[in-house]
């Protein structure tokens, strides 16, 4: 017992650097693994939270005809708890009408729907006010287009089988959720129409009482009452899970409603489509956390295995004195035990730490942190444990010291490299990027209606075998360029002078170790540049996300009646706008389907906001403009429509536009120019843009409904000038980039990767340095004693440091360049594999040069300090180590 | 060496390991140094070479010059344990210290396969240490510091991990080697036959000088 206490007070004091070292290391593997783990759990649940908040109605039960609602209100009581409940009647009427400016307008079949006074409180986001009052009788602002009122204005409600019945506009809103506010609850996905009505009036529930219920005497099949409700979200926070929680409280409910209801599960289809977000999450993990943690693990092994000389001397002691292997093993045990468990103490430690200033997460102390850190630290255990008795273990059955030493090999070429594995893993990786960039490859596949969503992990090996293979190359031509002495001696010639040939010969036979530091430090800095890249050129399209959705940094969308072009003037002088640029939003018939349609100046679009390549199909967005510029008449339209009309370039398309004289829709003819996939404020589905001059001059409108502006400061700031500019606008909305971006939920561009990258960032650094100086510290004794023989020899100070820098900089120089193209390669097919991340996807990577000059100069710090470092502890003090030649 | 004095501190306790030594080596001087271990025949050595400083008394090198400029010109050390380059060919090593002192490479070279020549190891110049037996690491090691062609040579029981027959023919070819030149020779040694072969042994214990013609 006293001799185990002596032996760890004996590890302590002779092998402190050693033990240090790995300590850090094993803590350094826990903090990423666990850092990131617990990044991962907040982000799903980050995910979860912003994608049920978004959700304006979480169900919608429609009632049948003849349903006993008192049983479903107790029935929805039982089945889940819920924090608001409306009652809300959906009645079909055959259209609108109003006479208004002398003209009467005419509008389709259309719906009314009956909401309390309390229903704006209970679910906010479904009603935006835009003009009026806020309460009463209120249009929908499409149909107030087309049917050109205004509050105060007098509309007839033509019912089915009943005479028509006349109200009072109160006022115009928006539904920005008319989607889901008239989704066709329980037919099956694709089977219903998709665009909810053009024509919708929201009336107070009393009224609408009066004028419905004789109506649903009449046609019962036209009048339905549903129930819209939030649900309490104490939801899992993994949006898999969470959707099955509350698929599972519908099919509860639908149960005990027994046919006189169903539910329409807007929460749940929401979940859904977040879940394919959630596990592009995952993968992100894998792809950008991974290498940086099985870098720690290799650099927490090359650090444990430093001391085999050290550690063979010692064993041959123990074993001359008498000991058995397995008493041998038990004393390395201790050191791996001391490792392992100080490793742990520190990794924790750190995780908090990071979790606190670096990267702040929420999640410190919940379920999932606790699995992630138990998990990491029991993973660094396992690695110290291995890392240490594995080496000792072999050694320990090694016959002699000397047969052991493998400083220099004389072996012939591993099988790998006999066997090109790296030229094939090269090839195997460039074949799958190809496949994945020509057959449109989507990593995740979250199909519409199916519950489960996939990741085609396949989708790895391109990246991986890029890895490994640029890795196995590298050590190839590594091992091959410092056998050329020559060259090696002319490249050193700057530093170790008529000494370069024979450290060229020196650092030739060292080729192993050498090349073994060269890769640590490539693994190290193409980590830090494959994560720079990515996550920079997910940062920047994050940012590109939203202004397409925004438009601009700062955008105002108003009416037609009230547009907000008539500031233009007053907007440009203000302080922080760079440009400004008004642009028309109106609809159009094509065919029978109303698109939104955008009038552009396509000069000068570009000036106040970003027009990407990738928004057309093309992939040319200068050409695009440029063809609505030769051609006025020209129309750019969406995939869907090209292939509903069969559309060919030039062929006349018919649309259907409102005019000023009349407030009717009239023909109006266009050419087909190409086929646009995104445009700036515009939906998702289908959408038209044309020439603004052309559009005017044919409906004798000029009003321009939206104006971009680019700003020169901050935005947010921006924002209150430009509404103080724009308040006496009725209807006039404005927004900058910053909010919207806040409010994206349904891409993983929402997801934070600011801490994520801060995180990761902040490692690459450490582990570039620990690659750097601890590659250098390994061959710690050896170096010790050549430093003694050399300066027994006689050699000045730059002579001794002729050796340790030439390792060095070849180390450093060599880990640079192949770490910075392995980093760039394995970004650019991230970036391509993980296109789904990206929307729209990037044109080009973004390459943040500053950090990657930050990397660069850390690297050449901390070599400079390691060199430096070693130089003192190797050097001194000399007559000890004489005392050993 | 007038009065010379090293006392090694170790914590609270002090090690004398030389006590008042007043010596002096000559050009062609052959001189056995003769003690029990720890009785600072190496820390002789290295005062001599340069290589440790004493805590008191004067030392002087007025043949040879300033400290500073006594390596690699103008001492050579040959060491008990094999003190050659791992990773350096037989040939590379023996190239070394004249490449220290700043020799061009060809001449270095040169000179260094001479030496490996007369020390009848042309042979194995471009074998690596590792391939060495002990005895011929040894000759290297000698072949390195005649290569340089020292004024004065200090051996630290350059034997003292060789077997008799071996240690004697590693002798013979450095004293052998050493014949017509003035070079003077220290050796600190075990081994008395080699002590007997010098012209003067010191003998030195408890850190103090005792010479024997």
């Amino acid at each position: 017992m006293i001799f185990m206490f002596q032996w760890i007070k004996g590890i302590f004091t002779s092998r402190t650097e050693r033990l240090l070292g790995a300590i850090a290391g094993t803590a350094l593997t826990i903090t990423l693994l666990a850092s990131l783990g617990i990044f991962l759990a907040e982000s799903s649940a980050t995910l979860t939270k912003r994608a049920i908040s978004d959700v304006p109605v979480d169900w919608q039960v429609l009632l049948t005809t003849s349903a006993d609602e008192q049983m479903i209100t107790d029935a929805i009581g039982k089945a889940t708890s819920y924090t608001a409940f409306e009652r809300v009647g959906y009645a079909n009427v055959s259209g609108f009408s109003a006479a208004t400016g002398g003209t009467v307008q005419t509008t389709g079949p259309g719906k009314v729907l009956g909401i309390s006074s309390d229903y704006r409180t209970s679910f906010p986001r479904e009603i935006r006010s835009l003009t009026g009052q806020k309460h009463g009788i209120l249009v929908f602002q499409q149909t107030a287009a087309n049917l050109h009122v205004k509050e105060g204005d007098i509309v007839t409600i033509k019912r089915i089988g009943l005479a028509p019945v006349q109200v009072k506009v109160d006022g115009i809103v928006d539904l920005p959720y008319a989607d889901s506010l008239f989704q066709a609850v329980g037919v099956p996905s694709g089977t219903a129409p998709k665009a909810p009505p053009d024509n919708v009036l929201l009336i107070p529930v009393s009224t609408w009482h009066t004028i419905f219920d004789p109506q649903s005497q009449v046609r019962p099949d036209t009048v339905r009452i549903q129930y819209h409700v939030r649900l309490a979200h104490n939801l899992p926070a993994d949006p898999a899970s969470a959707y099955t929680y509350v698929k599972q409280l519908a099919n509860n409910l639908e149960a005990r409603i027994a046919g006189s209801g169903i539910v329409g599960n807007n929460i749940a289809a929401r979940l859904l489509a977040v879940r394919a977000d959630a596990l592009y999450a995952r993968v992100l993990f894998l792809f950008l956390g991974l290498p940086g943690a099985i870098l720690a693990i290799l650099l927490t092994m090359s650090v444990t295995a430093s001391g085999k000389n050290h550690q063979l001397q010692e064993q041959a002691l123990l074993r001359t004195r008498g000991a058995s292997i397995g008493q041998i093993l038990k004393f390395e045990a201790l050191e791996a035990l001391i490792i392992g468990v100080c490793g742990v103490i520190l990794g924790i430690a750190l995780v908090y730490l990071t979790g606190k200033f670096l990267a702040p997460v929420t999640l410190i102390m919940n379920r999932s942190a606790i699995f992630w850190i138990s998990g990491s630290a029991a993973a660094g255990l396992i690695l110290a444990i291995t890392g240490v008795m594995y080496p000792a273990w072999k050694q320990a059955r090694l016959f002699t010291v000397s047969s052991s030493r493998a400083l220099v090999r004389t072996s012939g070429k591993p099988l790998w490299q006999k066997l090109y594995l790296d030229f094939i893993l090269i090839a195997v990786s460039f074949f799958i990027y190809w496949r994945i960039r020509s057959l449109g490859y989507q990593v995740v596949l979250a199909p519409e209606g199916v519950p489960q969503a996939t990741v085609h992990y396949e989708a790895f090996i391109a990246p991986f075998c890029l890895w490994t293979g640029g890795v196995l190359f590298a050590i190839r031509f590594w091992e091959n360029g410092l056998k050329r002495r020559r060259i090696i001696s002319k490249l050193l010639h700057p530093i170790a002078g008529n000494l370069s040939g024979v450290v060229a010969a020196s650092l030739g036979r060292q080729r192993i170790t050498l090349t073994r530091g060269v890769i640590l430090v490539a693994l190290a800095v193409s980590f830090a540049v494959s994560t720079a890249i990515f996550n920079t050129t997910y940062n920047a399209q994050s940012v590109v996300d939203a202004q397409l959705t925004n438009g601009s940094d700062v955008t105002i969308q108003g009416l037609t009646s009230s547009s907000p072009d008539k500031k233009m003037s007053q907007l440009k002088k203000l302080k922080g706008v760079s440009t400004v640029q008004p642009m028309m939003h109106r609809f159009a018939y094509v065919g029978n389907d109303l698109q939104d349609i955008y009038g552009i100046d396509p000069n000068h679009i570009g000036e106040a906001t970003s027009i990407s390549n990738a928004y057309f199909a093309n992939g040319n967005a200068k050409k695009a403009l440029s063809m609505l510029v030769q051609q006025p008449d020209g129309v750019l339209v969406s995939e869907e429509t090209r292939r509903d009309f069969q559309l060919h370039k030039g062929d006349l398309l018919n649309l259907r536009l409102q005019f000023a004289n009349d407030h009717q829709y009239h023909i109006v003819p266009f050419r087909f120019m190409g086929v646009v996939r995104e445009f700036p404020t515009a939906p998702t589905d289908s959408f038209l843009v044309a020439n603004s001059s052309y559009i005017a001059q044919k409906t004798k409108i000029n009003a321009k409904e939206i104006v971009l502006i680019k700003a020169s400061s901050n935005p947010v700031e921006l924002v209150k000038k430009v509404k103080r500019v724009v308040s006496s606008l009725p209807g006039a909305r404005v927004t900058d980039i910053g909010s919207i971006q806040r409010v994206i939920s349904s891409s993983l561009t929402s997801v934070d990767l600011h801490r994520l990258t801060r995180l990761e960032l902040f490692f690459a650094v450490l582990l570039v340095m620990g690659a750097t100086g601890l590659i250098l510290a390994l061959g710690l004794n050896e170096r010790r004693r050549n430093f003694a023989i050399l300066d027994a020899l006689g050699a000045k100070g730059n002579q001794l440091g002729a050796f340790i820098w030439s390792e060095g900089l070849l180390m450093l120089i060599g880990g640079i360049i192949i770490g910075m193209l392995l980093g760039f390669g394995i970004a650019h097919i991230l970036v391509k594999v993980l296109k789904g991340v990206f929307d729209p996807p990037p044109e080009h990577l973004i390459i943040p040069w500053g950090y990657l000059g930050l990397l660069v100069t850390a690297s050449v710090f901390s070599t400079i300090i390691a060199v430096l470092g070693i130089k003192v502890i190797s050097h001194r003090p000399l007559i000890e180590e004489l005392r050993k030649l | 060496m007038q009065d010379i004095g090293r006392t090694y501190i170790r914590g609270k306790t002090a090690l004398t390991a030389l006590d008042s030594i007043t010596c002096k080596v000559v050009h062609g001087d052959r001189i056995a140094v003769v003690g029990p271990s720890g009785s600072g025949k190496s820390t002789l050595l290295h005062i001599m070479g340069g290589l440790d400083t004493p805590t008191k008394g004067n030392i002087a090198w007025p043949a040879l010059g300033r400290k500073e400029k006594l390596r690699p010109e103008k001492v050579g050390f040959v060491f008990q344990s094999i003190s050659l380059f791992n990773s350096l060919t037989v040939l590379e090593n023996v190239e070394l210290p004249l490449l220290l002192r700043y020799v061009k490479p060809l001449e270095a070279l040169d000179s260094a396969l001479t030496a490996l020549k007369y020390m009848e190891l042309g042979s194995i110049a471009y074998k690596l240490p590792e391939e060495l037996s002990g005895g011929q690491a040894q000759r290297i090691a000698v072949a390195r510091t005649l290569a340089s062609h020292p004024r004065l040579i200090l051996a630290d029981e350059p034997t003292g991990q060789l077997d008799h027959p071996t240690a004697q023919r590693l002798f013979d070819i450095l004293l052998k080697s050493l014949e017509s030149s003035d070079t003077a020779l220290v050796v600190a040694t075990h081994d008395s036959i080699i002590a007997r072969r010098m012209n003067t042994i010191w003998h030195i214990e408890h850190g103090r000088l005792e010479v024997e013609k």
